[in-house]
């Protein structure tokens, strides 16, 4: 059984005025297995939010409709064995770390005992044991998002519900919460979290569903979505600066040249063995030679840019 | 149920108690006290009425205007601030809620309403007065009526912006206050206005049976420095504001669950 079980799910909003239609969310069906990492991505204004927030009985959908671990949305009984970590999360700027997460494994009936001492290791695994005195007030974004990753945990939770983890922070801490990620699976959990960052998804989930315009372009493993054809190959030589390249750059795109160093890509088809031999007489030095293949950046570019761009217009 | 229930109240009196205008309007209350000090000694003979009155005035007038204050932010500002996504995605109901941000909104108002009551003592007992048990009802009335101002706050709050239900608080507050003089008052009027008048009256709580001084109850003219309501009187406000809390706090939960947190 599914743990996330979504059936033709719409989402119509009117604007408050002039009562014109939007439609946020077109029929979106999708399925995520248990224990797995389910990646969810797509533009600004895409439907990845509302979808996110109708599970999580925030809105209600207009029609269709979606099961938590079995149980239909909006449940109680599903929410018990949920975390969730809002998009920009705000919680109460009063609070301490120990007191936001004392509120939520208050919500989840935890007792006494047992909220401090998962509120103390949560507090540790997300790196904010120095700020325990703070108060949220004085968190930074990345703090915050530390935080609210700590209040999803707090229930220790069978499906972590994580809308854009990764928005807000730096290089370490989105390394951080990738391995936090990958920590969860590894402990059985099922992970669907929603991301701008194609490399994060790529990187760590199982599956994805790219959706824009309140619906799902494509859907499946990463390696099933990006097609296996070589797209190009890389390569960077060492030239002499004075050299003329013409020849080695006619068939080439995206070339860049640098004093002596010269990085292009060739085509896909192109007779990597034959330029680089030429390249040698020439008097090159081969740095790196990398095949490229379509990777979701390219995929998610292919499906949704030319919308997003005509929309923009 | 209760356990969260609690914890949103909890929540709740941590952010009112955090809420500096709360402490200017306790200062505020204390200035007033000294005021009744100065203008009894300026009256004549009169120092125990018009420390009585300005007590008791006090805890009503600051206590509701905190209600109101305090209650029309509450439901406001958590879906403004989305403060709610954190909360209700967790395993409470959206009723259990509204419940808890009332339960804790009450807490910070009765210990305001004591803390007043607290000082209008002390400055009776500066003035040798001594509390009378009329002085006692009178104070649970108050307190009977800033609950009910503060289910009135509540219940437009979790629909509206904080300045419309102000303004919407505040004008059921003070109709509330006066329904026998607008009674009164329209016995003159047309039969339009009269029906009218009537349906208005009936969807406004009755406030003024919260302070009976001055009236004439059941035949009887009550004075907090003369003969005052009996017990029973009391208890009937309380019934009454009772029902009224209950009633706005269910329309309160009713709206707050329909509503989607964008």
């Amino acid at each position: 059984m599914a743990v996330i079980d979504v059936k033709d799910l719409r989402k119509t909003y009117r604007t408050p005025f002039r009562r014109k239609k939007v439609e946020a969310l077109r029929g979106v069906t999708f399925e995520v297995e248990r224990g797995h990492i389910f990646g969810f991505v797509g533009p600004n204004g895409a439907g990845k939010t509302t979808t996110i927030r109708t599970l999580m009985g925030l809105i209600r959908p207009t029609s269709g409709s979606a099961t938590i671990l079995g149980h239909a949305i909006p449940s109680r009984a599903a929410r018990f064995r949920v975390g969730f970590l809002p998009e920009s999360p705000y919680f109460y700027d009063y609070l301490t770390i120990g007191e936001l997460l004392d509120l939520a494994g208050r919500l989840f009936g935890i007792g006494a005992h047992e909220r401090e001492q998962r509120a103390n290791r949560l507090i540790e695994r997300v790196g904010l044991a120095h700020a325990r005195s703070q108060s949220l007030k004085k968190f930074s974004k990345g703090m915050l998002q530390r935080a609210g990753l700590a209040q999803a945990l707090m229930n220790d939770p069978e499906l972590v519900v994580l809308d854009e983890p990764t928005s807000g922070l730096d290089p370490i801490g989105r390394k951080d919460v990738r391995d936090l990620i990958l920590e969860l699976k590894d402990q059985g959990k099922t992970v669907f979290f929603s991301s701008h960052i194609l490399t994060d998804i790529e990187a760590i989930a199982d599956r994805v569903a790219i959706v824009a315009r309140g619906q799902l372009q494509a859907h499946g493993t990463p390696s099933e979505l990006v097609t296996r054809t070589r797209l190009g190959v890389d390569v960077a030589i060492h030239v002499a600066a004075d050299a003329n390249v013409d020849e080695l750059t006619k068939s080439a795109s995206r070339v860049r040249r640098s004093g002596d160093e010269l990085a292009l890509m060739l085509p896909g088809d192109a007779d990597v063995d034959a330029w680089l031999a030429r390249a040698r007489e020439l008097g090159a030095r081969v740095i790196a030679v990398e095949p490229r293949h379509e990777t979701l950046e390219d995929l998610f570019m292919k499906k949704v840019a030319p919308e997003a761009k005509r929309d923009a217009r | 149920m209760l356990g969260r229930i609690w914890a949103i109240a909890l929540n709740t009196f941590r952010e009112a108690a955090r809420i500096r205008v709360l402490y200017g309007i306790v200062v505020l209350v204390l200035g007033s006290n000294l005021l009744a000090i100065v203008l009894g000694r300026m009256s004549m003979h009169e120092e125990q009425r018009v420390a009585r009155d300005v007590g008791l005035a006090g805890i009503a007038l600051f206590g509701s205007l905190t209600a109101i204050f305090l209650g029309v932010f509450l439901l406001y500002t958590e879906v403004q601030r989305r403060t709610i996504h954190a909360i209700v995605s967790k395993p409470i109901e959206r009723w259990e809620f509204v419940l808890g941000k009332y339960l804790g909104m009450a807490i910070v108002l009765t210990i305001l309403v004591a803390l007043f009551a607290l000082a209008m003592i002390g400055m009776l007992t500066w003035q040798h007065v001594g509390v009378s048990g009329a002085v006692v009802k009178a104070v649970l009335l108050a307190w009977g009526e800033v609950l009910t101002v503060a289910a009135i706050a509540i219940f437009f709050s979790s629909f509206s912006t904080p300045f419309l239900s102000g303004i919407f608080a505040l004008a059921m507050w003070a109709i509330g206050r006066v329904t026998p003089d607008i009674e009164a008052a329209i016995r003159t009027g047309s039969s339009l206005i009269r029906s009218v008048a009537r349906v208005a009256l009936e969807i406004v709580p009755d406030i003024h049976l919260f302070s009976p001084s001055g009236r004439v109850v059941e035949g009887t003219a009550v004075s907090v420095h003369a003969d005052f309501v009996s017990w029973g009187y009391v208890g009937l406000a309380w019934v009454h504001g009772l029902g009224w809390i209950a009633a706005l706090l269910a329309l309160a939960c009713l709206l707050f669950h329909r509503r989607d947190f964008a």
